[in-house]
């Protein structure tokens, strides 16, 4: 293959790799906010923490593929915990309350991470099965990148199955588009409610254990990451999973085409898109106006 | 009827510890008081919008950023130009922020307002840090030479003594916190209140929503600027991450809630507890995340009226006749 | 009789010269590891702070927020000089002895609190000196509250050279660690003058001040030292940024035998990992690849024939030339076994330059306190008076001098070479004769003449109008 045709594919493997990263972490925060109304700012800080409880199980069982599933699963109890103790009760007043709440928490788990893992980063390396190149003429890619597309797409997959396809998908549907008349109908929202917290919280872990063998895992691990998945949201549409997977995807390409062809102008691309989509359509590309 | 001398006797109080408090407190602490009082007419205009007329704005940084940079480049450029020209400018560059962003933001209210202004303040963020020739980057614009307090004829006065600028800077945020105290109580007011309360309503009362929030979102933003304006003004530095980052759109939020959003002082009582906070956590801890986040999740939980309303209860409490029904507060 | 006289006057004058002599010399002075007292009672995590009467410093740094780290390595070092001195007696200034007492000051990597922190150590905790800083946007914000307060500060590690030129320079600050252009000089008189292989170089640098600065400094030198080389590309990377690979991806392409960066951690460290997990290993001329926690996580072939600036080396060849610099070496290692957490990690282990630029902070810090004993006084134009034009050999035989035009240090510098463990014996010349088991560590050290990567000076200045680069008037 010419090598210009080669740098292209790569470039575009990059952006779908980190676009992939970008919607595991969104896709929790839209649907978070999509059916309680809650823009968690401490979404990214979950994140984060997947990627400590990562580390902390690789060191205990030296395994990537037990921290794989055990440390989402404790993200996403957490996650359960805070909105059963804590954002339940601030329902009723309202969003900014709510909102005000996650930043507390978010700040809490940066203070926590400290104390418990300290301030330095943390090593977390590729497991041995995914470490390597893949090659394929002339191409070069690494094979653990691969491993995240198709992570996301596997977990992408399921959400799909899960939501379009049983009961308990079809009252998540109904509570992301009216709660009110969910609960009118008799289901308790507030159970599912709790289930959906705790799973954008289990997302967020993922992708902060996906993350972490290429990743500094540092305290400020959140601050990076936060900010790209607000974007892709505010972009997408609020509860628009679809929306955040096609826009994830589209700032990822952005994102490694601009350092290829426009580096100078690679971080503004991002919030110029986002500025343009907004003035047409201020609900986002997907989003459902009020 | 025995409201009205308690009244005056506790302003008067107030503006005495006003006047003297630079030699009551010394360098230090009247310096910690300009930040206070700067971040108490930031909140204040932030709470313009949100507690009177519903709107919140997840942004507001930008206009005190563009406020703050206005001034320095201005004053960084332009030579010998003056004080109040300098602020103007200041000012001015934040209205027409204001300007440039109302057709858009007028038009949604709620959810959508407030994703629009975080959208459009990281913009500010992102531009201010890529711009390096204009905005110096990530240092910022800093060292620009401050003119002094100067009217023909009236007075001269060298605020480059923190003294001095604590005079100045009270005179110009308290002028401004006054202007805006009055707007919330003209007609014009009250249809603010009742866009936030019923917007439906207000429409078929004949009042032309866009138009009456293009001018307080207007009136919000300008005079966030001067608060960036004097803010760059005292520094003598101005950077993209201290004056655009998200960290400077929260801090009016925080400042308003843990304030009181129904009270026109809730943001000034906010950003006074905050102060102190601040000043605790950097003096005796430095686990300054989980000291704040853990007060701030206290506050929201126990707390969601503010200091102000935690204020009126204890005044209802304490102030009217046994039988009176401290529910019944008087409403703005 | 007249004789007699005579000798005893001559006996008096050569007696009081010999108490003459030492006030008249207070120019160079010298780090002397046998006058160190027994550190064996030191740890960071309880360091004891003398009150009273004392000196005090105040070490500005982020000691909250992401960056804590960072803070932390400079209490360490702080603390294990204070520690020393303390231990020694203190300081005869004013004549007493005083004790010095360090005071964290904590900006949160934040200019404005910066300014915050810095006043209300200066007015409330009447320090004597503020030292520091991480980020030179703080580090300004320290240099303008020591004009306005006229107290001494001290960069020990903000690399910027603006912050010493003509709009911010102030006599109340001195620089003591080399600046970005001393950096880039000196790496590419490297591979100008002593490598001479490689040709073509891939800069990568943060978007900001300081990586801007990087990179103009290693083009100067290149222009001034291997004008044969080619750069085959120049890009600057947001900061902060998380994914590398499209970067990487460019310099795979563009034919890159060396990528230069003055990237720090958290870019330092996903830059280095993407990049040797996307394939690419090529040879890094880097400052701040010197972690140990991230060269071990990379691994020993990752960071195998890293070219890294250090502040701080030796002669050619070894790490510990020098008796006096094995027993140095182990005033902190035999120490370091004992500490606990977050004081045990590798990245304290050696407390040398192989670890996170240590060895170099402790060495300036050692210096201010030679210059305020020199100068017998806390009073600041005392301190300029001794500081301006100072020499000081430090424990590495380094000689540095503070140029008294912009106050920015001068002195030779080194690029170490990395390499495996089982090569590594030549510079760790003392068991167990190798850095870290687990990453690549210096196998070689060599010196660059500070002739050939001194630090800018603004002649835009009036002091330094006309003036050469030891700050001398060119005749």
């Amino acid at each position: 293959m010419e090598s210009d045709t080669v740098l292209y594919i790569s470039q575009a493997m990059h952006g779908l790799a980190y676009g992939m990263v970008l919607f595991l972490v969104s896709a929790g925060l839209t649907l978070i906010f999509g059916m309680m109304g809650i823009l968690n700012i401490a979404h990214a800080s979950f994140f984060m923490l997947g990627a400590y409880f990562c580390y902390q199980v690789l060191s205990m069982t030296g395994n990537f593929w037990v921290s794989l599933i055990v440390a989402p699963v404790i993200v996403g109890l957490l996650g359960v915990l805070c909105e059963r103790y804590l954002l339940r009760k601030l329902h009723a007043y309202g969003h900014v309350g709510e909102l005000l709440l996650t930043v507390g928490i978010g700040m809490v788990i940066l203070g926590s991470v400290k104390i418990f893992w300290g301030t330095e980063s943390l090593p977390v390396t590729v497991p041995q099965i995914l470490k390597g190149l893949v090659k394929l003429g002339g191409l070069e890619y690494p094979i653990y990148r691969l491993f995240i597309i198709a992570l996301a797409l596997v977990i992408l997959a399921i959400m799909g199955l899960i939501l379009y396809k049983t009961r308990l998908g079809m009252i998540v549907r109904g509570a992301v588009s009216d709660a009110e008349m969910v609960n009118a109908l008799g289901i308790n929202v507030p159970a599912v409610f709790m289930f959906v917290f705790g799973f954008g919280t289990w997302l967020a872990g993922v992708g902060g254990v996906a993350v972490a063998p290429i990743l500094t895992v540092y305290p400020g691990l959140s601050d990076q990451v936060g900010m790209d998945a607000f974007v892709v949201v505010v972009t997408a549409g609020f509860g628009s999973l679809k929306g955040a997977f096609i826009v994830s995807i589209i700032f990822g390409l952005l994102s490694s085409f601009g350092v290829q062809f426009v580096p100078k102008l690679a971080p503004v691309l991002m919030f110029g898109f986002m500025a343009i989509v907004l003035a047409l359509k201020p609900a986002g590309i997907f989003g459902e106006t009020e | 009827m025995k409201n009205r001398p308690v009244k005056v006797i506790l302003w008067a109080l107030f503006l005495g510890v006003l006047v003297f408090y630079p030699s009551l407190f010394g360098l230090y602490f009247t310096n910690i008081f300009v930040i206070f009082s700067i971040y108490a007419l930031y909140a204040t205009t932030f709470n313009y919008l949100l507690g009177y007329t519903g709107l919140l704005s997840f942004g507001h940084a930008m206009f005190f950023g563009i406020g703050g940079y206005g001034t320095a480049i201005a004053l960084e450029r332009i030579q010998g130009l003056p004080l109040l020209p300098a602020i103007i400018i200041g000012t001015l560059a934040a209205v027409m922020l204001a300007l440039i962003l109302c057709p858009l933001l007028v038009r949604v209210s709620g959810t959508a307002f407030a994703m629009l202004t975080l959208a459009f303040g990281q913009l500010m963020h992102v531009l201010a840090l890529k711009l390096r020739w204009l905005t110096g980057g990530e240092d910022g614009v800093g060292g620009f030479p401050i003119p002094p307090f100067h009217i023909p004829g009236v007075i001269s006065l060298d605020i480059t003594d923190p003294k001095k600028f604590y005079y100045f800077a009270m005179v110009v945020l308290a002028l401004s916190m006054w202007v805006i105290w009055f707007f919330t109580k003209t007609p014009f007011g009250s249809i603010q209140t009742g866009i936030r309360d019923n917007p439906r309503r207000v429409e078929y009362l004949g009042f032309k929503l866009p138009h009456t929030k293009a001018v307080v979102f207007i009136i919000s933003g300008g005079f966030a600027g001067v608060a960036g304006s004097i803010y760059a003004l005292f520094q003598n530095l101005i950077s993209a991450d201290d004056a655009f980052g998200i960290g400077n759109s929260f801090a009016p939020i925080i400042m308003t809630v843990v304030g009181g959003i129904e009270s026109f002082f809730g943001p000034i009582f906010g950003s006074a507890i905050l102060s102190f906070i601040d000043e605790l956590t950097s003096r005796y801890t430095e686990r300054v995340e989980i000291v704040t986040g853990l007060i701030l999740i206290l506050v929201i939980m126990f707390a969601p009226k503010g200091f102000s309303g935690f204020l009126r209860f204890m005044r209802g409490k304490w102030l009217s006749p046994p039988n009176a029904n401290p529910a019944l507060e008087e409403t703005k | 009789m007249k004789a007699l006289r005579f000798v005893v006057a001559v006996v008096v004058l050569c007696i009081l010269s010999l108490f003459l002599i030492p006030q008249a010399r207070a120019g160079m002075d010298a780090f002397d590891v046998n006058k160190m007292a027994d550190m064996s009672d030191f740890d960071p995590n309880h360091p004891v702070i003398p009150t009273g009467d004392t000196i005090k410093i105040a070490l500005v740094a982020s000691f909250s927020g992401p960056a804590a780290t960072v803070a932390q390595m400079y209490w360490a070092c702080a603390t294990f000089v204070a520690h020393d001195i303390n231990k020694r007696g203190g300081i005869l200034v004013d004549g007493k002895r005083k004790k010095i007492q360090l005071m964290k000051a904590d900006h949160m990597s934040k200019p404005a609190q910066t300014k915050k922190v810095c006043e209300r150590m200066v007015l409330h905790e009447k320090v004597n000196f503020l030292i520091g800083t991480n980020g030179s946007n703080n580090m300004k914000v320290i240099n303008q509250v020591a004009k306005k307060y006229k107290v001494i500060a001290q960069d020990f590690t903000a690399l910027s050279d603006e912050l010493y030129n003509a709009t911010n320079f102030t006599k109340y600050s001195f620089m003591t660690v080399p600046s970005c252009e001393v950096v880039g000089k000196a790496l590419a008189y490297y591979y100008g003058k002593i490598r001479r292989k490689e040709k073509k170089f891939y800069i990568l640098c943060q978007d900001y001040l300081f990586g801007h600065s990087m990179a103009k400094g290693f083009k100067r030198g290149l222009e001034l030292y291997f004008p044969e080389a080619e750069i085959v590309g120049e890009d600057y990377h947001k900061l902060f940024l998380k994914d590398f690979a499209p970067y990487l991806e460019k310099i795979k392409a563009s034919g890159a035998e060396v990528i230069y960066t003055g990237d720090w951690i958290p870019d330092a460290e996903n830059f280095l990992v993407q990049a040797r997990q996307m394939g690419i290993t090529l040879p890094v001329a880097n400052l701040f690849l010197n972690e140990p926690n991230m060269l071990h996580r990379v691994g020993i072939a990752g960071t195998n024939r890293l070219v890294n600036f250090s502040m701080c080396g030796a002669a050619e060849g070894s790490a510990f030339p020098t008796a006096d610099q094995v027993k140095y070496y182990h005033k902190w290692h035999d120490q370091w076994k004992k500490w606990k957490a977050p004081y045990n990690t590798y990245l304290y282990e050696h407390g040398w330059s192989a670890s996170g630029s240590m060895g170099s902070y402790i060495q300036q810090i050692y210096w201010l306190m030679s210059v305020i004993k020199r100068a017998g006084s806390t009073d600041p134009d005392k301190i300029i008076d001794v500081w301006e034009g100072d020499s000081y050999r430090d424990v590495f035989n380094t000689v540095y001098y503070m140029r008294p035009s912009d106050h920015k240090v001068v002195a030779d510098y080194y690029v170490q070479i990395y390499g495996p463990p089982e090569e590594q014996k030549a510079c760790f010349n003392i068991p167990p004769y190798y850095w870290f088991k687990g990453c690549s560590n210096p196998i070689k050290i060599y010196r660059i003449p500070a002739l050939r990567c001194a630090p800018p000076m603004d002649t835009k200045m009036a002091r330094c109008k006309g003036r050469d680069i030891w700050g001398n008037l060119i005749k």
